[in-house]
């Protein structure tokens, strides 16, 4: 529930990235190998992206949906994979538009974050460093064997490169190069993002200070390029990743035969990272839990075991000591990382630090100075880079307000753009499970990386095993909406009543009508009534329905007939035939497709019957030439009523109600959709001549399934053509502008073929299937009173009523 | 041997004395029987009932362990269900003699009729005369012996056990197939034989299942369904139809899928509340929503926390860990559960409070034990999803244990019969409605499962019929893998179901929720729920959004079996994915946030118990909601 927002909700992982980071829009690029995109996305609102790659603390993971079944997507370790890639977009510089200007003391993430986005809001801004390098504690915190300094200078290099305008003085300490007074003179306004550098001292009994060091200086001398002669037993204490680090770092130094480490919790109580605790086990570094230090001497800490009490005000337990349990652990140093704090002797004779921390309105990061701001571990206690990096995102935000004299502003809150890109069909990602890079270990030292990147191959298995929680839902009933306001109901305490009262507030509101007034009329509106209680008798077992189709002496296995493909190259004509045959189906078009199917052939006017052809259809209403076969004429809106009569009076066998964009024509099933209302008209207009039995109504338009087959046949269709449909299934391409041809063809010729079959016996058994639901043992039985209109629309055009009652229409 | 006389007293009494008298343990004889139907219905004790005379309808059904010896002739489902005993009938069987029996002997002396043995799991059915049409029909298991001849359509799409024949074969049914018999088998045959004295020298002939149609052939590509947002854009030949058309090109056949209608129908948000709901926190504590549920007909009713049930799903088609954590979740919440198609699995009869045991077709799970530990009996004739049709359960999720418990052969692709092979009209309902009662002492309510299509014609009946409640299911309602057509095209909406529902039950007098309609079908939250129970219905069940607090995310491939969250699978890797305390925990929340929901909407409409919501607390937001509701139409666009 952590960051949920239930009007806007993001996928949980994206949520609980503290810079909202669109990770299913990257894990989908990946798939699909579009390496920039994923790039573009990961680094919208991340600048230290290639950092986090290896570093992040990832909080995105343990929020995954996946993580509790079969593990988390390595949603952080493919973040690494992208920018190992190296297919980076460069975005252009940006460079200063206004007058005012910031200072930001301390080039950490939270500082450089808050220097990017005030630069690109076109302030000038100035950074001040202490040390000789940018980066803060990812530099001088974060060993080089999990973070190398290339990937720090990759990171911080496009930060600079596109914000051109950042000036930056490194080597300049607050209270020793420069003051606050000059600094506030010189700047609009002052962001002290100093950090959390100073480690906090260990409370022991010690006669030998130099066998004690704190864990921030510790990795600041080696990270520096210092190798310092080392004991053989090393001992950590403390349990957060700087101890984690310090114990790896010591262990990779020379001389160093074990390091333990000491922490005065159990292990569900540590605050590192599970991955972190993980690696240094991996290195055989031994973790003493419920042990807490009292006394150091020459060549032992002594330590007292600890118990887990209380919890208290912020959920940590409490530990008691455990009396008489008084131990020695031998060592040679102990490291002690059990936390930092903050360190500047300028604010803090100025008041603005106090105790280890420079107090600061968490909300508006405000000091007591009006011109002065805080935000970072500085402010706030130490926290992960990518925390860090959120805080500088809302210093900027914050300080953008304040120098435009806006007080007040809205709450600063993460975006969360949501690309929602499509669903990658991975066959195998419901099976596939989380591996992680391969584990290196101690084997490369100090400064060779302990874990590799993930191959191409394997990137793209990890990213398809998204659930894709961003992703709209197929269903429009459970859409994304509803499917993370009833996640958030089953997450939220029942007695949480504001949490209760968002979502309940969000539930009712009503949609946008997704039936918007004026709208097409469309077969999807119209529905079945089964067959229940009213019908049981009828009992059509299993696939057991006829959809044998007669039309006057032509015979057809199901209410089927091809058209459309007089035009197609020879190739695909043939292997329309074979299938045509095969499904017992038939052809109407101006020239047959030979290999014995029935043609009925299309006559224009002028045109002569030809002897190959099973009957004709005359392509408007008019005299018939004389023909042995069936005889049948295209109608459409404006023919139809007289067309209709004429044909009656001619005897023709069929009608063909052309309810499409213009039959034969290129665009014929490319255009406004179905004219539905035609086929309405032409059975009034039989059974108000008494003539429904005379004549075949065979319907051509837009006809895509089964379902479709089966609804024209209860509006009172014999049977109908398909076209695009079948061009579809022949492996024609298309897009909204009409079919794309056949080129390349994606199957072998007998493969279309059997494609032509397998369509048309898939669209028969559709069809069959809603006549068994309505009761029906021949498809020829569906009729009217087996449709409902669940439109407005439709029923308008279709005249099915209406479903529902209570005299609503 | 105590004598019971039909002539003076009525079956549901001498059914309650065989009872009594099976507990002691002593034998009983029916004088006068008149063909009267459910003789011995429901005996689960060692006891023999010999019945001096001719019995009707469903004599010695849904019994486990007695024998029977009828002199003369009995009516429709002699044996019907019967798990383990003997029958031996004098005379003649009308149809479906021994259907879904799970065990039995049965031995009918004269000639039986049609349809024999259909969906028969287990035991021997022996007809020493003819037998007529589509003897063994859908059979699943155990045996069926023909002394005298077989009419047409023998073995009619059974999918396993053997038919033996003695005289001639009029004809074989669909997918069925003669092979040779083996000499153990005909030695077992002459010892069944042997064993009821019936003398025989004859020479058998073997049917079989042909195996033609029991798998799917090609299977559908793995593909992830699309969403309809996404298909609406681009056109009418958008990527989904492309799709579609596409794969039934390579398939020849309908796609399958999980989960309810995918495209927008009108539904309860296209109708709003009236007045604005306020926030009141202690909105809970003001309001009545708990009620009983069906006690119509005297039986022990339901009593529910709230006017909300889970709907019913299957073990099958959801995983064993997912319904236990539905049932857990039901009675943390003070609800009813529902067992679906598949039987009742002992685990979630121990963890849900209140269970509703569904009987279907396949008679897949079903039998009298259960029953009895039921606290309700429901008689599945369709769903929302797939009205008209029966069940589905692809192969890859048939397993061994799963077959097991629904008595059926493991690894085929399960297509369940549309049509209960006993119930072919409303009469014949009322009749089996009266076994169930029989067979559960009159204790338990019964009620009704439908797909919404006739609505007005179907509750009038199940009114009728006599039914205690009846659960609505609407087009949107979901299944594990049905037809993607049938989903979308076959049914009325939810919203439309309910308005025919009550019009129906107003046009028959019935008073308010005399026979109350659960309704079901895309119930979302506490707002679809207050909606329903405004326009009528007693209660609303939640099925797909149960599971989606659950850990489902809606990816609709329930059908495949390799469900990526553990829930629509019966692959152990899979199902070890499903956390059953976190989800049952999930569950309960949700359901406990829907309470909540109910609450603030009774409260804020200035109302004190969930049942005085009505029609007039409610405006209709489109046209399509206003000419299907007849409510109000409210342009608040």
């Amino acid at each position: 529930m952590k960051n949920f927002d239930p009007s806007n909700p993001a996928s949980p992982c994206q949520a609980a990235c503290p810079v909202g980071t669109d990770v299913p829009a990257y894990l989908d690029a990946i798939w699909r190998g579009d390496f920039k995109r994923a790039f573009e996305v990961i680094t919208h609102s991340n600048p230290f992206a290639s950092i986090c790659g290896r570093v992040c603390d990832a909080p995105c993971e343990p929020a995954c949906r996946r993580e509790e079944s079969d593990g988390a997507i390595a949603i952080r370790a493919l973040k690494r994979f992208v920018m190992d890639k190296g297919e980076s977009l460069v975005r252009p510089p940006v460079h200063p538009t206004r007058l005012q200007s910031v200072g930001i003391v301390g080039a950490g993430p939270s500082g450089l974050t808050a220097a990017q986005d005030l630069a690109l809001a076109g302030f000038k801004v100035t950074i001040y460093e202490a040390s000789p390098r940018l980066g803060g504690m990812m530099v001088w915190g974060i060993p080089r064997f999990r973070l190398p300094d290339g990937v720090i200078d990759e990171d911080i290099q496009r930060l600079l490169a596109r914000c051109p305008g950042i000036v930056v003085a490194t080597n300049t300490a607050l209270g020793r190069d420069i003051s606050l007074s000059a600094l506030k003179e010189k700047h609009d306004a002052v962001l002290l993002a100093i950090g959390a550098t100073k480690g906090k001292r260990l409370d022991l009994v010690s006669d030998v200070a130099d066998r004690l060091i704190d864990g921030v200086a510790f990795l600041k001398r080696v990270n520096a390029g210092e190798r310092p002669a080392m004991p053989a037993h090393v001992l950590v204490v403390g349990g957060g990743d700087v101890a984690m680090d310090a114990a790896r770092a010591a262990c990779r130094l020379p001389g160093v035969e074990t390091v333990k480490i000491v922490y005065r919790r159990g292990r569900m109580e540590m605050p590192a990272r599970k991955h972190e605790i993980e690696g240094a086990e991996a290195e055989g570094i031994e973790i003493i839990f419920n042990t807490v230090p009292i006394a150091l001497k020459e060549d032992v800490l002594t330590c007292q075991l600890t118990r887990l009490g209380e919890a208290g005000a912020d959920g940590r337990h409490r530990f008691e000591i455990v009396t008489a349990s008084d131990h020695d652990i031998p060592c040679g140093l102990v490291i002690a990382a059990i936390g930092q704090e903050a360190a500047c002797d300028e604010l803090s004779g100025l008041g603005l630090l106090k105790n280890g921390w420079i107090a600061a309105d968490p909300a508006s990061l405000a000091t007591s100075d009006p011109k002065v701001f805080a935000c970072g571990d500085g402010a706030f206690g130490g926290s992960s880079i990518v925390n860090a990096m959120r805080q500088g995102h809302m210093a900027a935000y914050l300080l953008t307000a304040h120098l435009e004299g806006r007080a007040n502003p809205p709450p600063f809150r993460t975006a969360h753009p949501m690309a929602r890109p499509m669903l990658a069909n991975d066959p195998e990602w419901e099976r596939l499970g989380r591996e992680m890079p391969r584990f290196v270990g101690l084997a490369k030292g100090l400064d060779g990386e302990v874990e590799e990147g993930f191959s191409d191959d394997v990137a793209r298995a990890q990213a398809a095993r998204c659930l894709r929680c961003d992703a709209e839902t197929p269903s429009k009933t459970y859409d994304f909406l509803a499917r993370e306001h009833i996640v958030a109901m089953g997450r939220v305490a029942p007695d949480d009543v504001a949490t209760q009262w968002a979502i309940l507030s969000q539930r009712l509101k009503t949609r946008v009508n997704p039936f918007p007034a004026g709208g097409p009329a469309s077969l999807d509106d119209l529905v079945f009534l089964p067959a229940n209680l009213s019908r049981l008798v009828i009992d059509p077992y299993r696939e057991a329905c006829r959809t044998q189709t007669k039309i006057a002496s032509l015979t057809l296995n199901a209410p089927l007939i091809a058209a459309g493909f007089d035009q197609a190259p020879q190739d695909v004509r043939r292997d329309l035939a074979d299938g045509l045959r095969a499904s017992g189906s038939a052809y109407l078009g101006l020239s047959p497709l030979g290999g014995d199917v029935p043609w009925l052939q299309l006559l224009p006017p002028g045109a002569q019957p030809s002897s190959e052809s099973a009957g004709v259809v005359l392509t408007t209403p008019g005299p018939l030439p004389k023909t042995h076969g069936v005889k049948g004429v295209v109608l459409t809106e404006s023919t139809l009523e007289a067309g209709l009569v004429q044909a009656l009076d001619q005897g023709f066998d069929l009608a063909v109600l052309d309810g499409s964009d213009g039959l034969g024509g290129d665009l014929a099933e490319f255009g406004q959709g179905p004219r539905l209302g035609l086929l309405g008209k032409a059975i009034r207009l039989l059974r108000s001549l008494n003539r429904e039995e005379d004549i075949s109504i065979i319907w051509f338009g837009y006809v895509r399934s089964g379902a479709d087959v089966a609804k024209l046949l209860a509006m009172g269709a014999n049977a109908v053509i398909l076209g695009a449909s079948l061009a579809i299934a022949l492996g024609a391409k298309c897009g909204p502008e009409g079919l794309l041809g056949f080129e390349p063809p994606a199957r072998t010729s007998a493969g279309r073929a059997q494609a032509v079959s397998h369509f048309l016996a898939a669209l028969s058994s559709e069809a069959a299937m809603m006549a068994r639901c309505t009761g029906k043992t021949s498809v020829h039985n569906l009729e009217p009173e087996d449709l409902r209109s669940i439109t407005c629309r439709t029923r308008q055009i279709t005249q099915m009523p209406m479903t529902g009652g209570r005299a609503g229409l | 041997m105590v004598t019971l006389d039909l002539a003076s007293m009525s079956v549901r009494d001498a059914n309650r004395r065989l009872r009594e008298l099976g507990e002691a343990g002593e034998d009983a004889e029916i004088l006068n029987p008149d063909a009267r139907h459910h003789i011995g219905v429901g005996l689960v004790h060692p006891i023999t009932v010999r019945v001096r005379g001719s019995a009707g309808y469903f004599c010695a059904g849904l019994t486990d362990g007695a024998r029977f010896e009828i002199d003369s002739n009995v009516g429709w489902g002699v044996g019907d269900n019967i798990y383990n005993g003997t029958v031996v009938v004098g005379g003649n069987a009308g149809a479906v003699a021994g259907v879904a029996i799970r065990g039995a002997e049965i031995v009918i002396k004269g000639n039986m009729g049609s349809r024999a043995g259909q969906v028969m799991k287990a035991g021997t059915l022996l007809c020493c005369g003819n037998a007529s049409f589509m003897a063994g029909t859908m059979m699943y298991g155990g045996r069926i012996v023909i002394l005298g001849r077989s009419g047409e359509k023998l073995g009619e799409d059974m999918t396993g056990g053997e038919i033996y024949v003695a005289g001639g074969i009029d004809s074989l049914g669909t997918d069925a197939m003669e092979i040779d018999i083996s000499s153990d088998e005909v030695a077992s045959l002459q010892d069944f034989l042997d064993r009821h004295k019936i003398p025989f020298n004859g020479h058998f002939r073997k049917v079989v299942n042909a195996g033609t149609k029991l798998r799917y052939t090609t299977p559908e590509p793995t593909l992830r369904n699309q969403s309809c947002t996404q298909a609406s854009v681009g056109g009418f030949w958008n990527e989904k139809t492309k799709e579609d058309i596409e794969v039934k090109a390579v398939t020849g056949r309908y796609r399958v899928r999980g989960y309810g209608t995918a495209r927008a129908v009108p539904h309860f948000n296209d109708i709003a509340f009236r007045k604005e709901i306020a926030p009141d926190a202690d909105a809970l504590s003001k309001v009545n929503l708990a009620m009983t549920l069906g006690d119509r007909s005297g039986a022990k009713p339901l009593s529910l926390s709230m006017p909300v049930l889970i709907a019913p799903m299957s073990y099958g088609a959801l995983s064993r860990s997912t319904k236990l954590a539905l049932g857990i979740a039901s009675r943390l919440s003070g609800i009813a559960e529902n067992t679906g198609e598949g039987g009742m699995i002992p685990e979630e009869r121990a963890e849900a409070g209140q269970l509703i045991f569904q009987c279907l077709s396949g008679r897949l799970g079903w039998n009298v034990r259960d029953m009895q530990k039921a606290d309700a009996i429901e008689i599945y004739i369709s769903q929302g999803a797939k009205p008209g049709l029966g069940g589905q359960l692809m192969a890859s999720k048939v397993t061994p244990e799963l077959a097991a418990i629904r008595g059926i052969p493991p690894g085929i692709d399960l297509r369940s019969p549309s049509r209960h092979p006993d119930v072919l009209g409303a009469d014949d309902l009322v009749i089996k409605i009266e076994e169930f009662r029989e067979a559960t002492g009159y204790a338990k309510p019964i009620s009704v499962k439908l797909g919404a299509g006739r609505v007005k014609d179907d509750i009038k009946i199940a009114f009728k019929d006599g039914f205690d409640f009846v659960e609505l299911d609407g087009l949107q309602g979901s299944t594990g893998a049905a037809s993607a057509e049938v989903i979308e095209h076959v049914g009325i909406p939810t919203l439309a179901a309910i308005v025919e529902a009550i019009e129906a039950l107003d046009e028959v007098g019935a008073k308010k929720n005399e026979m109350p309609i659960v309704l079901m079908g895309g119930i979302k939250d506490g707002v679809d729920a207050a909606k329903a129970i405004a326009l009528g219905a007693g209660a609303v069940a939640v099925g797909t959004a149960a599971l989606i607090a659950g850990g489902c995310i809606s990816c609709m491939r329930c059908q495949a079996g390799y469900c990526v969250t553990g829930i629509a699978t019966q692959n152990p890797q899979h199902e070890k994915r499903y956390r059953t305390d976190v989800e049952a925990g999930n569950i309960h929340r949700f359901l406990e946030s829907m309470r909540w929901q109910m609450a603030a909407i009774v409260h804020g409409l200035g109302k004190t118990d969930v049942r005085q919501l009505c029609r007039d607390d409610l405006v209709a937001l489109t046209p399509e909601a206003a000419a299907i509701t007849g409510l109000p139409f409210e342009d608040r666009s």
